[in-house]
């Protein structure tokens, strides 16, 4: 029994670092996408690494969810594991959707937001690595995680900073001295890289529900 | 035809408490998916015989002669009388169909209170049944006799003070105590998962186990024939498979034979809506319930509601994390359905007994 749950843990974390593989290479895209030198081809090239990172995600999602039915978790473990992994799923799938969007729609990301978009994915990329750190905790130390949740709390406290820029640049942006069309394209992209942040709090959520549930 | 009657309705009353207490044993473990449905009736029904084959007897001569004080089996002066004026195969259709009346007016009540989705008792059920007959027929104006009957009633009654609480106590204690315990080896979910499986299960297994100890009796305890003179069914005292052994394990099939038939929509109802509870509270107050069960057998001899004994273990356990925590708006449901099943199964019995008391008398 506890063999087979091992190696729903090892899916599990695979899965979860092809969803960072993901986030790294939309990392790279994003500052590719941001700064303006960058020539449209290399943009091409590297968000082809992100749609292949995020199938491998999908992969690796679907191998968990098999080894899952194998497995002797509980019936509402299974469905809380699954919950969580195609969740983190949704990160990835959000990363190749706003790389889609910057190559098909030839994206330019005014210079002047440069560095908030990339503040917005370096918060995200921390919380990805808290929740990480968090989900692997259940595996572990899930009665450290139920005594102190603070790990949680902190996932939350990063959304909410997310939260605050974004109202920034949505306000801004249709300040700008741009056409309607353009700051509609621009808040949309922003609106899409901050999702990646709420998904990611939404399993934290998640994780602290299942915690709660499991209390003795 | 007396052997056919009194069989038929005895393994009906069986049939009927299997379908109702197997929610006691396993109701959490299966609405909750921790086991599956069939797993556990399967389970139950192995330790409901094995408990009725180990430990069933003990409640049997204790309730048999409860239904010969309440004028439902006959008494060693009745055979004797009976022997002497060649009229024994009159007194044993007589005493056959007296237990069957009481078998049937009990079973109906549970049937009936198991398809409203009460948790409801089947021991009380029959205990109700047999005061119910014996009101008919008791002799008011011998103060001995009434002394008896009285002292009885109070003692059958005390259990469903005795049970509920010795069981809130225990569950109680074992909550407390084995919480702090668990708690430090809940390290992963693997591990949680593990201990919650293993848990419901072995819980789950030694409830069955009190169940067949405990209610074996009830549904067969009028085929045991105290008096060892041939007036009922079974009788005997050699060797390993006494009368009452035997009785017990009748008692423990029929049980198990409900089970498997009919047990899943009350299984599904319990759930533990008493108090919120966590799983690893669910399973301790499925052992703290079967140990009184256990306990109230060996000290008391009488077979208890295993419904009673849960609903205290779940307030126990429930009173470990506050009184806030503990719906007593449920639990107040619960203890009308225990008042409410002796007395209609009691009503019922008496006024077929006022029915048929020409034909008895």
């Amino acid at each position: 029994m506890l063999k087979k749950n091992s190696s729903v843990h090892t899916m599990i974390v695979e899965q979860i670092k092809d969803v960072e593989k993901c986030i790294i290479n939309f990392e790279n895209f994003m500052r590719a996408a941001t700064t303006t030198e960058t020539v449209h081809e290399t943009l091409r090239a590297l968000f082809i690494g992100v749609q292949d990172a995020e199938a491998d995600a999908d992969r690796s999602l679907r191998a968990m969810i098999d080894s899952l039915s194998e497995g002797s978790f509980l019936p509402s473990t299974r469905e809380d594991l699954i919950s969580i992994a195609t969740s983190c799923d949704k990160v990835a799938n959000k990363c190749e959707t706003i790389a889609k969007i910057i190559v098909f729609q030839r994206f330019r990301c005014p210079a002047i937001y440069a560095e908030d978009f990339n503040t917005i994915f370096t918060i995200t990329k921390e919380q990805f690595e808290l929740l990480e750190n968090s989900i692997s905790m259940l595996f572990s130390k899930m009665n450290a995680l139920q005594k102190d949740p603070s790990i949680l709390d902190n996932i939350r406290a990063l959304e909410s900073k997310i939260d605050r820029i974004e109202d920034k640049l949505q306000e801004e942006i249709f300040t700008m001295d741009i056409s309607l069309a353009e700051k509609m394209q621009i808040s949309h992209v922003v609106e899409l890289l901050c999702d990646l942040s709420d998904i990611i709090e939404d399993i934290a959520d998640k994780i602290q529900i299942m915690l709660i549930a499991r209390k003795a | 035809m007396w052997i056919f009657l009194l069989l038929s309705a005895g393994l009906f009353m069986g049939w009927s408490l299997g379908t109702n207490d197997a929610a006691n044993a396993f109701g959490t473990a299966v609405a909750t998916r921790v086991v599956k449905y069939r797993t556990a009736i399967i389970i139950i029904a192995i330790m409901v015989v094995l408990g009725a084959l180990t430990l069933g007897h003990n409640n049997i001569d204790k309730l048999a002669r409860i239904a010969t004080n309440n004028e439902v089996s006959a008494s060693i002066e009745d055979v004797e009388a009976a022997l002497e004026a060649g009229t024994l195969a009159d007194l044993r259709l007589k005493s056959a169909l007296k237990a069957f009346i009481v078998f049937a007016c009990a079973a109906v009540t549970v049937f009936v209170m198991s398809y409203l989705k009460f948790p409801v008792s089947a021991n009380q059920s029959i205990t109700g049944a047999v005061i119910g007959w014996g009101l008919c027929y008791a002799d008011y104006s011998n103060p001995a006799v009434m002394k008896g009957n009285v002292t009885e009633i109070l003692e059958f009654a005390s259990t469903w003070l005795i049970n509920p609480l010795g069981a809130a106590i225990i569950s109680f204690a074992m909550v407390f105590i084995m919480k702090k315990f668990i708690e430090k080896r809940l390290t992963s979910m693997k591990n949680y998962d593990m201990i919650v499986k293993i848990g419901y299960l072995a819980a789950g297994a030694f409830s069955a186990f009190s169940i067949g100890q405990n209610s074996s009796a009830s549904v067969t305890a009028f085929y045991y024939d105290s008096t060892g003179l041939g007036a009922n069914l079974i009788y005997g005292n050699d060797g390993f498979f006494t009368g009452a052994r035997i009785t017990a394990i009748i008692g423990g099939v029929a049980i198990a034979v409900g089970v498997l038939t009919f047990s899943k929509r009350v299984m599904m109802t319990v759930g533990g809506s008493i108090a919120e509870i966590s799983q690893v509270d669910g399973f301790m107050v499925i052992v703290a319930s079967a140990l009184t069960v256990l306990l109230m057998g060996k000290f008391m001899g009488i077979p208890v509601s295993t419904s009673q004994s849960v609903v205290g273990a779940v307030v126990g356990a429930g009173l470990v994390n506050g009184v806030k925590t503990v719906n007593f708006g449920v639990f107040k449901r619960i203890a009308i359905a225990w008042v409410s099943s002796p007395t209609a199964a009691g009503l019922l019995t008496y006024l077929v007994a006022i029915a048929t008391k020409s034909y008895f008398a």
